[in-house]
């Protein structure tokens, strides 16, 4: 009991430091909202009045002389409340209301993406390992160099080719958006299909890595003895490498899947800024480019809390599975 | 293990299955519209997702001003000519310019049936002077409605400048559909009731879309959808206009000097508005540091730069003439002074002169090449922001061309938020950016947000548009003039504009550089009618408002 407690109070602490740099990081930044809005309205050279910015000072609220500390306590009041505040960038639109209509498409891209990248590394990576001094070992450096490849080139050429060239998938977007999302055929079919090409980019990119780690623990384990006394037994082949080699392989594997999966939440920025993908990301790039920081706040918070609580998972299951991390240290 | 590893693979195999039956569907309800008009899908740069609001007053507004909702006139900024009437049909100022008569339309009624009258322009203007945050134009008049077609809006101090904010800036909204809300500056608009010849269709955080309005006062216009995208940003944007599927972009693109053969079916216009400068922190009294507080040596860089070169390697030829006075040379042809040393910029640099400027300032130059004063090297920062790389290129040729005159510049990329903070509190030596128009085709308004003692502040403090520090009493009495005169009258108003320009002439706090191309692409393949060099009845920007809802009223499907 007592290293579970001393576990949730450390996450507590974690999250407190977390949400505590979330509220100053984004006040060290330069200029104020209404400084990049002014900015951003002139850019489009169509004639904004001084006056603007007077007015927009007012509007947005930026013009409090409220000290630093009084806004970090109300903001931890308004925290606790669930309230985030009102987005300046998307003006008046409640922060929570942008988040709750981007995080489900990433989410659901970069969620099933990751899960398809961990599951084709492990079981390549195991089958890999168990045929290991074949030509399949040429897998491992031939994965690796299509993770080494600077991500944004690689969605490109993908775009390029497979998109441009061949029009076997649509460039941009996350629907076709003729169709009104909801739960029908014809928009999950279309949203299904504009999530391929994205999908594939963030799978290939990826998969290299798990694959050369279950790859080398997969070696390593063959070299255990209880594999050599389940072929001892005279145990089927298929039986060795599924039941009592790659069992033990994967064990890194999934502690490294559960944190992957905490960053599901922050997204892909790239991802969603090549394929023009709706999503946390682009909001998240939104945000910082227009000094929005009761978004940038809570994006923050949203993928720290994902990244804590993924963690927490590992560090509890791992207690279940392995008692002896339970007493130990 | 194996029995769930088996079925997370049986199903990912469903799914890749799922999608190429969806792949095939996809392919044939694609074609399926093509008996109807088509569909005008436009793109302004939006880069992520839309949130819902029509509020026209916001300025997070994502559409809808001009489309939906009405000026009481359309002022053309990129020609010189008088404004059309839209909801309005005439004005005329008394003559010291304290007061505005309009006449109102008749016959035109709200999208859901309610009469337009008087009363709705004479609330939304109350609307604006009560709640200060949604003033974004300065209106402080006071306006009376005399009959269901007549309005006069008085003002304390003469106010024939602030005209054309109040006539065709500001959107006419129903009082009986605000007249409820309780904070209108915040209130988020989700269906808009306007006068304007579009309707919302429909909304999806994705695109939105409008549909004519059959009932409009003008006549149903003929593009009956005009759909709008968002994207990632202008990369998402350039490729699906490579992929035929956006009408309408402005912007640059690559390969802009050749569009009808890259983009078949596309043509570009290029239009010239907005004056690319090195801004200056120009006033030592005001705080500014640096060589470029010397006129001298904001001369010799003007004379320094080669146009031609600069306009090739970084513009891709789209730049065009600027003028020293920053009047618009293709508008405001007439109204540039004579006494001026150059009517327009050189094109080809002049390093003799430029080296006598210096030389009769007191630099002289080292054994390195650059000129020195008093020991100190003249030697200059120029900022620009990462990621702008027409304006990167820019400043490196730029950089290039002023070591051949002696002057010592060094490029510095920012990123954008710390550029604009830059700006503002006047952190800087030098700065490539771009001026602005005002409301109206008149040279009053680039005037006063760029070179008024009113628009500026000390360095460190935050200023209007003026963020060159640039202060000068003659500049300040010629635009306070000008406000007193009724614009129609060209030639009492002329002295002071001639005023204006040898002064800036001279001082030059903003050095001038070329005269940035707006670069429009259109499908002129599905719709005719664009606006082009020949016939600028609009800004040719499909995020200049009104101005679009001006060229979809003129488009007319092709072939129909």
């Amino acid at each position: 009991m007592r290293y579970y407690l001393r576990k949730l109070a450390f996450y507590l602490v974690a999250l407190w430091a977390a949400v505590t740099l979330n509220f100053f990081i984004p006040r060290m930044m330069p200029g104020d909202p209404v400084d990049i809005l002014m900015a951003k309205l002139q850019q489009r050279g169509s004639g904004v009045d001084p006056s603007a910015r007077r007015a927009y000072e007012l509007l947005l609220g930026t013009d409090s002389d409220e000290p630093l500390l009084r806004q970090y306590l109300s903001y931890l009041g308004n925290l606790v409340r669930g309230d985030f505040g009102i987005s300046v960038s998307d003006f008046p639109t409640p922060v929570s209301t942008v988040i709750a209509t981007s995080l489900p498409w990433t989410v659901a891209l970069v969620g099933i993406a990751t899960v398809m990248a961990v599951l084709f590394g492990i079981v390549l990576g195991v089958f890999v390992g168990w045929r290991r001094g074949t030509w399949l070992d040429s897998l491992v450096p031939a994965t690796t160099v299509l993770s080494a490849v600077p991500y944004f080139w690689l969605a490109l050429i993908l775009v390029a080719v497979l998109g441009s060239a061949l029009g076997w998938f649509p460039l941009l977007g996350g629907y076709d958006v003729v169709l009104t999302p909801g739960w029908n055929a014809d928009f999950l079919g279309s949203a299904l299909y504009h999530g391929v090409l994205p999908a594939l980019t963030i799978v290939i990119s990826s998969v290299g890595g798990w694959l050369l780690g279950t790859r080398n623990m997969m070696v390593s384990t063959m070299a255990e003895d209880y594999v050599l006394t389940a072929r001892a037994k005279g145990l089927r082949e298929r039986r060795v490498m599924v039941w009592y080699a790659a069992r033990n392989a994967v064990l890194p594997s999934v502690a490294g899947f559960a944190i992957s999966l905490g960053f599901v939440v922050a997204g892909s920025i790239v991802t969603e800024q090549v394929f023009a993908y709706p999503g946390i990301g682009s909001k998240l790039l939104q945000a910082v480019q227009n000094n929005d920081y009761a978004l940038m706040q809570a994006i923050f918070l949203v993928i720290t809390v994902a990244v804590l609580a993924a963690n927490l998972a590992v560090d509890l299951l791992y207690g279940i599975i392995d008692p002896r991390i339970r007493t130990g240290g | 293990m194996l029995s769930t590893e088996r079925g997370v693979r049986a199903r990912a195999a469903a799914i890749v299955a799922a999608v190429a039956v969806v792949a095939a569907g996809c392919g044939s309800s694609g074609n399926a519209a093509k008996d109807e008009s088509p569909t005008l899908v436009a793109y302004t740069g939006q880069s992520s997702d839309y949130q819902i609001n029509f509020n026209p007053f916001a300025p997070t507004s994502i559409g809808g001003t001009g489309t939906i909702f009405q000026t009481l006139f359309f002022y053309n900024i990129v020609r010189d000519e008088e404004p059309t009437p839209r909801l309005g049909t005439q004005f005329a100022w008394n003559a010291d310019g304290t007061q505005l008569s309009i006449t109102l339309r008749e016959g035109v009624s709200w999208s859901d049936g309610e009469k337009f009258t008087a009363d709705d322009v004479v609330f939304t203007l109350d609307m604006i002077s009560k709640h200060k945050g949604m003033n974004s134009t300065g209106y402080a008049g006071r306006a009376t409605a005399v009959d269901d077609t007549h309005v006069t809006i008085a003002f304390d101090q003469p106010s024939f400048v602030d005209g054309p904010s109040v006539l065709g800036k500001t959107y006419i909204v129903p009082a009986h559909k605000w007249k409820d809300i309780a904070d209108p500056a915040v209130a988020v608009v989700k269906e808009p009731v306007g006068t304007g010849p579009y309707l919302l269709e429909e909304f999806k955080p994705q695109a939105y879309t409008l549909k004519a309005n059959p009932a409009y006062w003008g006549g149903e216009p003929a593009v009956k959808k005009i759909r709008y995208l968002a994207l990632s940003g202008n990369q998402a944007g350039t490729t699906a206009l490579k992929a035929g599927q956006i009408d309408w972009q402005t912007g640059p693109v690559p390969d802009v000097k050749d569009v009808e053969k890259s983009y078949p079916g596309y043509k570009a216009v290029i239009t010239p508005v907005n004056q690319i400068a090195l801004v200056t922190c120009s006033s030592a009294p005001l705080g500014c540091q640096g060589p470029q507080t010397d006129p001298a040596v904001r001369q010799a860089i003007y004379h320094a730069i080669d146009r031609t070169q600069l306009n090739a390697l970084a513009f891709e030829g789209t730049g065009r003439d600027v003028s020293p006075s920053f009047l618009l040379p293709d508008r405001d042809g007439e109204l540039i002074s004579a006494k001026l040393r150059q009517r327009t910029a050189p094109m080809q640099p002049d390093p003799a002169r430029a080296r006598q400027i210096l030389e009769g300032a007191g630099y002289a130059k080292g054994s390195d090449g650059f000129y020195a004063k008093g020991g100190k090297p003249l030697s200059l920062t120029l900022k620009t922001v990462s990621g702008w790389t027409d304006y990167i290129t820019a400043v490196n040729t730029i950089g290039q061309q002023l070591k051949q005159a002696g002057i010592k510049l060094t490029p510095q990329q920012l990123s954008w938020n710390e550029f604009v903070d830059a700006k503002d509190r006047g952190e800087y030596q030098l700065v490539i950016d771009s001026l602005y128009q005002g409301p109206a085709p008149d040279p009053f308004y680039v005037y006063n947000y760029f070179f008024s003692t009113a628009q500026t502040a000390k360095v460190g403090a935050k200023p209007g548009p003026n963020v060159s520090r640039f202060s000068d009493p003659q500049v300040d009495q010629a635009l306070d003039a000008l406000k007193r005169i009724d614009p129609a009258d060209t030639a009492a108003r002329q002295p002071h504009l001639e005023t204006i320009q040898t002064r800036i002439e001279q001082a030059m706090p903003y050095i001038p550089v070329l005269t940035q191309g707006t670069i429009n692409v259109y499908h002129d393949a599905k719709f005719t009618g664009w606006p082009t060099d020949g016939d600028r009845y609009a800004f040719p920007a499909v995020w200049a408002h009104p101005d679009n809802a001006e060229v979809f009223l003129r488009l007319k499907p092709a072939g129909r």
